[in-house]
Protein backbone atom coordinates (compact mmCIF):
# COMPACT_ATOMS: atom_id res chain seq x y z
CA UNK A 1 0.00 0.00 0.00
CA UNK A 2 1.42 3.43 -0.83
CA UNK A 3 0.47 6.40 1.27
CA UNK A 4 1.89 8.91 -0.88
CA UNK A 5 -1.11 8.56 -3.13
CA UNK A 6 -3.15 9.49 -0.67
CA UNK A 7 -1.19 13.19 -0.60
CA UNK A 8 -1.43 13.09 -4.46
CA UNK A 9 -4.97 13.56 -4.21
CA UNK A 10 -4.67 16.49 -1.33
CA UNK A 11 -2.01 18.50 -3.37
CA UNK A 12 -3.92 18.84 -5.97
CA UNK A 13 -7.04 19.97 -3.71
CA UNK A 14 -4.70 22.13 -1.81
CA UNK A 15 -3.23 24.22 -4.90
CA UNK A 16 -6.85 24.35 -6.29
CA UNK A 17 -7.69 26.13 -2.92
CA UNK A 18 -4.61 28.31 -2.84
CA UNK A 19 -5.41 29.10 -6.17
CA UNK A 20 -9.08 30.50 -4.55
CA UNK A 21 -7.68 32.01 -1.75
CA UNK A 22 -5.70 34.46 -4.04
CA UNK A 23 -8.66 34.95 -6.42
CA UNK A 24 -10.34 35.81 -3.81
CA UNK A 25 -7.87 38.70 -2.18
CA UNK A 26 -7.79 40.45 -5.35
CA UNK A 27 -11.20 40.49 -5.94
CA UNK A 28 -11.28 42.03 -2.47
CA UNK A 29 -8.18 44.55 -3.10
CA UNK A 30 -10.06 45.64 -6.35
CA UNK A 31 -13.14 45.84 -4.90
CA UNK A 32 -12.98 50.00 -5.87
CA UNK A 33 -11.13 49.94 -9.08
CA UNK A 34 -12.23 51.66 -11.87
CA UNK A 35 -10.18 51.49 -14.25
CA UNK A 36 -8.43 48.52 -15.37
CA UNK A 37 -6.00 47.98 -18.41
CA UNK A 38 -8.83 46.75 -20.55
CA UNK A 39 -11.21 49.72 -19.48
CA UNK A 40 -13.99 50.03 -17.62
CA UNK A 41 -14.37 49.01 -14.06
CA UNK A 42 -12.71 45.37 -12.49
CA UNK A 43 -14.58 42.24 -12.98
CA UNK A 44 -15.07 40.31 -10.46
CA UNK A 45 -13.11 36.35 -11.22
CA UNK A 46 -14.57 33.45 -10.35
CA UNK A 47 -12.26 30.52 -10.43
CA UNK A 48 -14.25 26.76 -11.60
CA UNK A 49 -12.52 23.27 -10.46
CA UNK A 50 -12.50 20.55 -12.63
CA UNK A 51 -12.01 16.86 -11.47
CA UNK A 52 -9.10 14.70 -12.87
CA UNK A 53 -8.53 11.58 -12.08
CA UNK A 54 -5.59 9.82 -10.46
CA UNK A 55 -4.27 6.80 -11.62
CA UNK A 56 -3.08 3.86 -8.91
CA UNK A 57 -0.95 0.79 -8.95
CA UNK A 58 -3.18 -1.52 -8.95
CA UNK A 59 -6.06 0.04 -7.91
CA UNK A 60 -9.67 2.06 -9.13
CA UNK A 61 -8.41 5.59 -10.14
CA UNK A 62 -9.44 8.24 -7.40
CA UNK A 63 -10.52 11.92 -8.08
CA UNK A 64 -8.56 14.87 -7.53
CA UNK A 65 -9.52 18.20 -7.94
CA UNK A 66 -7.55 21.16 -10.26
CA UNK A 67 -8.49 24.75 -11.65
CA UNK A 68 -10.19 24.27 -14.98
CA UNK A 69 -10.46 28.30 -16.11
CA UNK A 70 -10.74 31.83 -14.27
CA UNK A 71 -13.27 33.33 -15.47
CA UNK A 72 -14.98 37.27 -15.33
CA UNK A 73 -18.41 37.60 -13.85
CA UNK A 74 -20.44 39.13 -16.13
CA UNK A 75 -22.91 40.61 -13.61
CA UNK A 76 -23.00 44.54 -13.87
CA UNK A 77 -21.46 46.54 -10.94
CA UNK A 78 -23.40 49.36 -9.35
CA UNK A 79 -23.29 52.48 -11.16
CA UNK A 80 -22.42 55.67 -8.30
CA UNK A 81 -23.38 59.33 -8.44
CA UNK A 82 -20.21 60.85 -8.05
CA UNK A 83 -19.86 63.73 -10.43
CA UNK A 84 -15.89 64.31 -8.50
CA UNK A 85 -14.64 61.16 -9.56
CA UNK A 86 -12.07 61.28 -12.23
CA UNK A 87 -13.71 58.23 -14.26
CA UNK A 88 -17.50 59.80 -14.01
CA UNK A 89 -19.34 59.62 -17.23
CA UNK A 90 -21.25 63.08 -18.88
CA UNK A 91 -24.09 62.22 -16.66
CA UNK A 92 -22.13 62.27 -13.12
CA UNK A 93 -22.70 58.49 -12.73
CA UNK A 94 -19.43 56.02 -11.70
CA UNK A 95 -19.73 52.43 -12.71
CA UNK A 96 -18.01 50.59 -9.52
CA UNK A 97 -16.54 47.06 -10.01
CA UNK A 98 -19.23 43.56 -9.43
CA UNK A 99 -17.11 42.77 -6.02
CA UNK A 100 -19.38 42.20 -3.48
CA UNK A 101 -17.58 42.18 -0.25
CA UNK A 102 -19.83 39.79 1.42
CA UNK A 103 -19.64 36.84 -1.19
CA UNK A 104 -16.02 37.63 -1.01
CA UNK A 105 -15.89 36.94 2.65
CA UNK A 106 -17.70 34.03 2.61
CA UNK A 107 -15.73 32.41 -0.22
CA UNK A 108 -12.39 33.25 2.01
CA UNK A 109 -13.59 31.50 5.16
CA UNK A 110 -14.98 27.82 2.84
CA UNK A 111 -11.92 28.12 1.50
CA UNK A 112 -9.20 28.27 3.95
CA UNK A 113 -10.85 26.13 5.91
CA UNK A 114 -11.14 23.46 2.77
CA UNK A 115 -7.44 24.18 2.82
CA UNK A 116 -6.52 23.57 6.36
CA UNK A 117 -8.55 19.79 6.40
CA UNK A 118 -6.61 19.07 3.19
CA UNK A 119 -3.58 20.21 5.23
CA UNK A 120 -4.67 17.91 8.45
CA UNK A 121 -4.78 14.88 5.74
CA UNK A 122 -1.20 15.56 4.51
CA UNK A 123 0.06 15.64 8.75
CA UNK A 124 -2.22 12.58 9.12
CA UNK A 125 -0.52 10.66 5.90
CA UNK A 126 2.24 11.63 7.13
CA UNK A 127 2.23 10.41 10.72
CA UNK A 128 1.26 6.91 9.11
CA UNK A 129 4.12 6.91 7.07
CA UNK A 130 6.32 7.56 9.83
CA UNK A 131 4.60 5.10 11.72
CA UNK A 132 5.27 2.28 9.09
CA UNK A 133 8.95 3.09 9.38
CA UNK A 134 8.85 2.13 12.97
CA UNK A 135 7.82 -1.09 12.86
CA UNK A 136 10.04 -3.40 14.29
CA UNK A 137 12.32 -0.82 16.29
CA UNK B 1 11.37 -21.67 13.65
CA UNK B 2 11.27 -17.94 11.94
CA UNK B 3 8.06 -19.25 9.57
CA UNK B 4 5.88 -19.38 12.19
CA UNK B 5 5.57 -15.90 13.61
CA UNK B 6 5.07 -14.36 10.76
CA UNK B 7 2.18 -16.65 9.56
CA UNK B 8 0.53 -17.06 12.99
CA UNK B 9 -3.38 -15.75 12.50
CA UNK B 10 -2.77 -12.35 14.53
CA UNK B 11 0.44 -11.57 11.95
CA UNK B 12 -1.85 -12.61 8.99
CA UNK B 13 -4.50 -10.25 10.35
CA UNK B 14 -3.24 -7.38 11.36
CA UNK B 15 -1.24 -7.04 8.06
CA UNK B 16 -4.65 -7.25 6.01
CA UNK B 17 -6.20 -4.81 8.05
CA UNK B 18 -3.19 -2.47 8.06
CA UNK B 19 -3.41 -2.52 4.28
CA UNK B 20 -7.09 -1.84 4.91
CA UNK B 21 -6.11 1.41 7.08
CA UNK B 22 -3.68 2.49 4.16
CA UNK B 23 -6.71 2.73 1.93
CA UNK B 24 -8.95 4.17 4.22
CA UNK B 25 -6.25 6.92 4.25
CA UNK B 26 -6.59 7.73 0.73
CA UNK B 27 -10.09 7.33 0.93
CA UNK B 28 -10.26 9.71 3.49
CA UNK B 29 -8.21 12.23 1.31
CA UNK B 30 -10.35 11.82 -2.10
CA UNK B 31 -13.46 12.26 0.10
CA UNK B 32 -11.65 16.05 1.78
CA UNK B 33 -10.52 16.73 -1.56
CA UNK B 34 -13.58 16.70 -3.09
CA UNK B 35 -15.72 17.72 -0.08
CA UNK B 36 -17.38 20.55 -2.77
CA UNK B 37 -17.17 18.97 -6.01
CA UNK B 38 -20.97 18.75 -7.42
CA UNK B 39 -22.03 14.95 -7.10
CA UNK B 40 -19.37 13.67 -5.78
CA UNK B 41 -20.33 10.75 -3.59
CA UNK B 42 -17.90 9.91 -0.52
CA UNK B 43 -15.50 6.48 -0.76
CA UNK B 44 -14.73 4.50 1.55
CA UNK B 45 -13.23 0.69 1.99
CA UNK B 46 -15.84 -1.56 0.62
CA UNK B 47 -17.83 -4.01 3.33
CA UNK B 48 -17.36 -6.93 1.59
CA UNK B 49 -13.61 -7.29 2.34
CA UNK B 50 -14.89 -6.96 6.26
CA UNK B 51 -17.78 -9.34 5.88
CA UNK B 52 -15.00 -11.68 4.11
CA UNK B 53 -12.48 -11.14 6.87
CA UNK B 54 -14.92 -11.83 9.33
CA UNK B 55 -16.01 -14.98 8.07
CA UNK B 56 -12.42 -16.34 7.51
CA UNK B 57 -11.22 -15.92 11.19
CA UNK B 58 -14.62 -17.09 12.41
CA UNK B 59 -13.94 -20.26 9.97
CA UNK B 60 -10.34 -20.36 10.79
CA UNK B 61 -8.86 -20.38 7.65
CA UNK B 62 -6.53 -17.65 7.78
CA UNK B 63 -4.14 -18.92 5.49
CA UNK B 64 -5.76 -18.28 2.45
CA UNK B 65 -6.14 -14.86 3.52
CA UNK B 66 -2.97 -13.74 2.68
CA UNK B 67 -2.89 -13.60 -0.96
CA UNK B 68 -6.70 -13.79 -1.91
CA UNK B 69 -8.53 -11.00 0.26
CA UNK B 70 -8.06 -7.61 -0.92
CA UNK B 71 -9.38 -4.55 0.50
CA UNK B 72 -11.26 -2.28 -2.55
CA UNK B 73 -12.59 1.25 -2.20
CA UNK B 74 -16.55 1.96 -2.82
CA UNK B 75 -18.66 4.41 -2.72
CA UNK B 76 -20.61 4.51 0.81
CA UNK B 77 -24.35 3.53 -0.52
CA UNK B 78 -24.97 4.37 3.54
CA UNK B 79 -23.93 8.44 2.76
CA UNK B 80 -26.99 10.41 2.23
CA UNK B 81 -26.98 13.78 0.99
CA UNK B 82 -27.94 16.94 2.15
CA UNK B 83 -26.81 19.63 -0.20
CA UNK B 84 -28.34 20.70 -3.31
CA UNK B 85 -25.34 19.57 -5.39
CA UNK B 86 -25.85 16.06 -4.02
CA UNK B 87 -22.65 15.33 -2.57
CA UNK B 88 -22.73 13.48 0.15
CA UNK B 89 -19.45 14.36 2.33
CA UNK B 90 -19.44 15.69 5.43
CA UNK B 91 -15.95 17.29 6.28
CA UNK B 92 -16.26 16.80 10.16
CA UNK B 93 -17.21 13.57 9.73
CA UNK B 94 -14.02 12.66 7.58
CA UNK B 95 -11.84 14.61 10.16
CA UNK B 96 -13.01 12.05 12.62
CA UNK B 97 -12.98 9.42 10.35
CA UNK B 98 -8.98 10.37 9.66
CA UNK B 99 -8.59 10.56 13.40
CA UNK B 100 -9.77 7.11 14.33
CA UNK B 101 -8.09 5.36 11.40
CA UNK B 102 -4.90 7.27 12.51
CA UNK B 103 -5.04 5.41 16.21
CA UNK B 104 -6.02 2.05 14.18
CA UNK B 105 -2.97 2.15 12.18
CA UNK B 106 -0.47 2.71 15.31
CA UNK B 107 -2.36 0.14 17.29
CA UNK B 108 -1.78 -1.82 14.23
CA UNK B 109 1.63 -1.38 13.53
CA UNK B 110 2.21 -1.88 17.51
CA UNK B 111 0.86 -5.49 16.41
CA UNK B 112 3.12 -6.08 13.57
CA UNK B 113 5.99 -4.56 15.58
CA UNK B 114 5.45 -7.02 18.54
CA UNK B 115 5.45 -10.01 16.50
CA UNK B 116 8.91 -8.57 15.20
CA UNK B 117 10.27 -7.86 18.76
CA UNK B 118 9.27 -11.44 19.64
CA UNK B 119 11.41 -12.61 16.91
CA UNK B 120 13.96 -10.70 17.83
CA UNK B 121 14.15 -11.86 21.61
CA UNK B 122 14.19 -15.34 20.07
CA UNK B 123 17.52 -14.68 18.58
CA UNK B 124 19.05 -12.69 20.89
CA UNK B 125 17.96 -13.47 24.27
CA UNK B 126 17.47 -10.28 25.00
CA UNK B 127 14.45 -8.69 26.25
CA UNK B 128 14.79 -5.26 24.28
Amino acid sequence: MNLISGVDITSGALTAQKIRLDIVAQNIANAQTTRTPEGGPYKRKIVSFENELVKRAGGSPLQTISVSSISADKAPGQAVYNPQHPDAGPDGTVQMPNVNLAFEMVDLITASRAYEANLSVVKNSRTLAMKTLEIGK
Amino acid sequence: MIDPIFQSENYQVARKLLDAAALRQEAIASNIANSETPGYRRLEVSADFAEQLKSRVRAGDLMAVKDTLKPTLAQDPFARSVRPDGNSVEIEKELLAMNKNAVEYEYLTEIVSGNIKQLKMAITGRVA
